[in-house]
């Protein structure tokens, strides 16, 4: 066993690489044929991405219809509301439905519009939101959303392609509120809507290059959580919500 | 490494068979799996479907011809998001740099989400050796670590458990009520896990796909499990494979539409993750430490070796177990070690050795299924005929797998080929003998046993046709040649 520093076991890097080059028969550097993206420069990513926002523009009415198509196939329960008013009384009467007592959300600016808090307290609803800055109730904040009925959060995006919905937690949400509790509620507006896992790539791939960091995670959530492993019948919610609610606001 | 026992092969498959629990739960696999898979390929169209295979195998080439290159732009990338790489050349490497990092960090209670190199690795024991817990958290892996046993299958692990086994288990081992309800025993697993959950220090995961150009650790999952053991705890590692280092992050789009596909005929998983280093200073929740190791243990063998290199291109889905007739009746336990299936009899040689592994290679009728449901169309026949043909010409006994007897056979049916004319008088003979021993069990133009010094071997597990009355040399000769008047000349 070949040590590398501090202690750590394993192989060192070079000699790793080594072996491997030594396998393939290969010599050190770049691929003899550059690989087509990795050759796109930043100029490259952003007009594709200007292309690509003239076409989601024009295509809206018809990505809403199949996004709404492809969620509904996918395990999610489909409404389509128009307005901030009427997503507010969406929410209200999914959380009443639920006889939800405990509810917690993420902190996307979808909640500056949608101000599901007054709403919900307003019906005697305990509402915990976890925004930023709260990094000393991290335990705290753990407990309460092991014990809420429903997590609502907004979304980064929404893929028609497989109705899915992709969330990155930097903006202002704790990866656990659309896991832990029983049901997840997601507030999505049109604007979030992308037509293909391309499109998705290509602006994660744009931020990248752009700043030098994707963030640390990023989560595809399309349906409730389930599972086939018992005699391969399909059960809801394992480990993760048995019901799942899209609220997609036009 | 786990007990290999992959010699076992004939014995272990023939008792298979005889396991009526094991067929129901085999044709549940068939009936489920590979029907959704055709349908999902049916509503892309399979045109479609076939563009992305094509694009998803070029990606695989590219990426393993210049694997050295990926892993350290994998390496570099992952350093820039905060997290850290390590590099195993064996088992016991892979095993020692995770044991360290647990041990460093004090670490009591671990979740583990599905890894299928961690089964290779036989990591969990290794840990448990330490002092570390370790929880499996996908439903099925959970079962089957409750049981003892290994997974028989890549996708569903606890295939062969019906779920009175699964109710006696979890009645046993976590003290429950005896309750063969499915949806309560799922429900069972969550209450017991949840607390696992929450009380790790660590989580490890295995990999679908890693992303070179950003340092991105992708899993795809149905239950939730992998979010947990990746969010909750203070420290994630990632254990993979290094075949499974991709270019791009834009090669995601066709993989992720290939695997969810193939393996469960869902047009994706409920949650595909993508972790790229630890949480950052303005996350709220993550780990802190993020380690990814990075596993040989066998695969550079099988990139130096230009004829097997493809089956590195293997993305685990399943699909070739899902249709394969030899799998279908024998299941995965009997291959005898991690990988089963048509992708298991070749990686399982190249990775624990063709002594060990010489049987599998012959667990296939070469139908060529597999290579027709495998979305990255890996040519496993090939593989395989390549593996047999090792095996028959090796000169080291242990490797050869063909007894002294079939290896006779097999010379004496190469003189009579090259000769008409012993081909004819051998002819000749069997068809006497065909007519002097009339107690030869037959049916329908085939002997099912012959009463014959070597010949009653190959009838023990095949049929041996019959010899018609004429051959087809003296046929053409007699009839056909004039027919046709294009003369008899061709090919004599």
């Amino acid at each position: 066993m070949a040590a590398s520093t501090g202690g750590m076991p394993g192989t060192d890097k070079a000699e790793f690489l080594r072996s491997v080059r030594d396998a393939l028969g290969r010599r050190e550097g770049p691929p003899t044929e550059p690989y087509h993206w990795l050759e796109e420069s930043l100029t490259d990513l952003e007009a594709r991405a200007l292309e690509l926002e003239a076409r989601l523009r024009e295509n809206r009415p018809e990505l809403l219809d199949r996004l709404s198509d492809m969620a509904g196939r996918g395990g999610w329960n489909m409404h389509r509301v128009s307005g901030v008013e009427a997503a507010l009384g969406c929410v209200d009467s999914l959380v009443e439905e639920l006889g939800a007592t405990r509810v917690v959300r993420s902190g996307q600016p979808v909640f500056d519009d949608v101000q599901v808090d007054t709403a919900l307290r307003w019906r005697g609803v305990e509402v915990t939101a976890v925004v930023k800055g709260e990094e000393a109730r991290r335990e705290q904040l753990r407990e309460e959303m092991r014990h809420a009925d429903a997590g609502i959060t907004g979304t980064d995006y929404a893929l028609a392609e497989t109705g899915s919905l992709v969330i990155l937690p930097r903006r202002g949400l704790s990866r656990l509120v659309s896991l832990v509790p029983p049901v997840h509620i997601a507030l999505v507006r049109p604007e979030e809507v992308l037509e293909s896992l391309h499109d998705l790539f290509l602006l994660r791939r744009l931020e990248h290059k752009r700043g030098g960091d994707v963030g640390s995670y990023l989560n595809f959530i399309t349906g409730p959580s389930r599972t086939a492993d018992i005699e391969m019948t399909i059960v809801q919610g394992v480990h993760g919500p048995r019901a799942v609610h899209m609220v997609l606001i036009e | 490494m786990p007990e290999i026992k992959t010699s076992e092969f004939a014995t272990a498959s023939a008792s298979a068979m005889l396991d009526p629990q094991l067929r129901r739960a085999l044709d549940r696999v068939g009936t489920g799996f590979d029907v959704a898979r055709r349908n999902a390929i049916e509503e892309v169209t399979p045109e479609a479907w076939e563009e992305w295979r094509e694009e998803a195998r070029r990606i695989k080439i590219h990426a393993l011809d210049n694997l050295d290159y990926y892993i350290e732009l994998l390496s570099d990338n992952v350093a820039a998001a905060g997290g850290q790489v390590h590099f195993a050349r064996d088992a016991d490497e892979a095993n020692a740099i995770v044991s360290h990092l647990a041990q460093s960090r004090g670490v009591k209670v671990a979740t583990k989400s599905k890894s299928m190199v961690s089964e290779e690795l036989e990591l969990n024991h290794v840990l448990e050796s330490v002092g570390v817990d370790v929880y499996e958290t996908d439903l099925g892996e959970y079962i089957i670590q409750l049981a003892g046993e290994a997974p028989s299958h890549l996708v569903a692990p606890a295939l062969h458990k019906s779920k009175e086994d699964v109710a006696e288990l979890f009645r046993d081992k976590l003290g429950l009520p005896y309750d063969e309800d499915i949806e309560r025993m799922a429900a069972a697993a969550r209450v017991a896990l949840r607390d696992k959950f929450m009380e790790a220090d660590l989580g490890i995961s295995g990999a679908n796909f890693v992303v070179a150009e950003t340092g991105t650790l992708v899993i795809v999952t149905n239950e939730g499990n992998g979010r947990l053991c990746t969010s909750a705890p203070r420290m994630h590692i990632g254990i993979t494979g290094m075949e499974k280092v991709i270019p791009s992050m834009q090669d995601l789009a066709i993989f992720l539409r290939l695997l969810p596909r193939s393996a469960t005929g869902q047009r994706i998983s409920s949650y595909v993750s993508m972790i790229t280093g630890p949480r950052r200073a303005d996350d709220e929740d993550g780990p802190e430490e993020f380690h990814l190791v990075l596993v040989d243990n066998g695969r550079s063998r099988m990139l130096r070796d230009p004829k097997l290199r493809e089956a590195l291109y293997c993305i685990r889905c399943g699909a070739c177990l899902n249709i394969c007739p030899v799998y279908q009746r024998v299941g995965g336990h009997a291959y005898g070690w991690v990988y089963p299936g048509p992708i298991g009899a070749v990686v399982s040689p190249m990775l624990t050795g063709l002594k060990e592994s010489r049987m599998l290679p012959q667990a296939s009728s070469l139908c060529g299924a597999c290579r027709e449901a495998c979305p990255i169309k890996i040519n496993i026949p090939r593989m395989l005929l390549e593996l047999r043909h090792r095996t028959a010409e090796s000169e080291d006994p242990q490797e050869n797998a063909s007894p002294r007897s079939e290896r006779f056979m097999a010379g004496m049916f190469a003189r009579l080929m090259r000769s008409p004319g012993r081909m004819g008088f051998a002819a000749g003979m069997g068809r006497i003998a065909q007519k002097l021993l009339p107690a030869m069990p037959r049916r329908r133009g085939w002997i099912r046993r012959a009463p014959l010094p070597l010949l009653s071997k190959w009838t023990q597990s095949r049929d041996l046709p019959m010899l018609p009355a004429k051959s087809f040399r003296e046929v053409w000769k007699d009839e056909l040649s004039e027919e046709t008047g294009s003369g008899g000349t061709r090919g004599s």
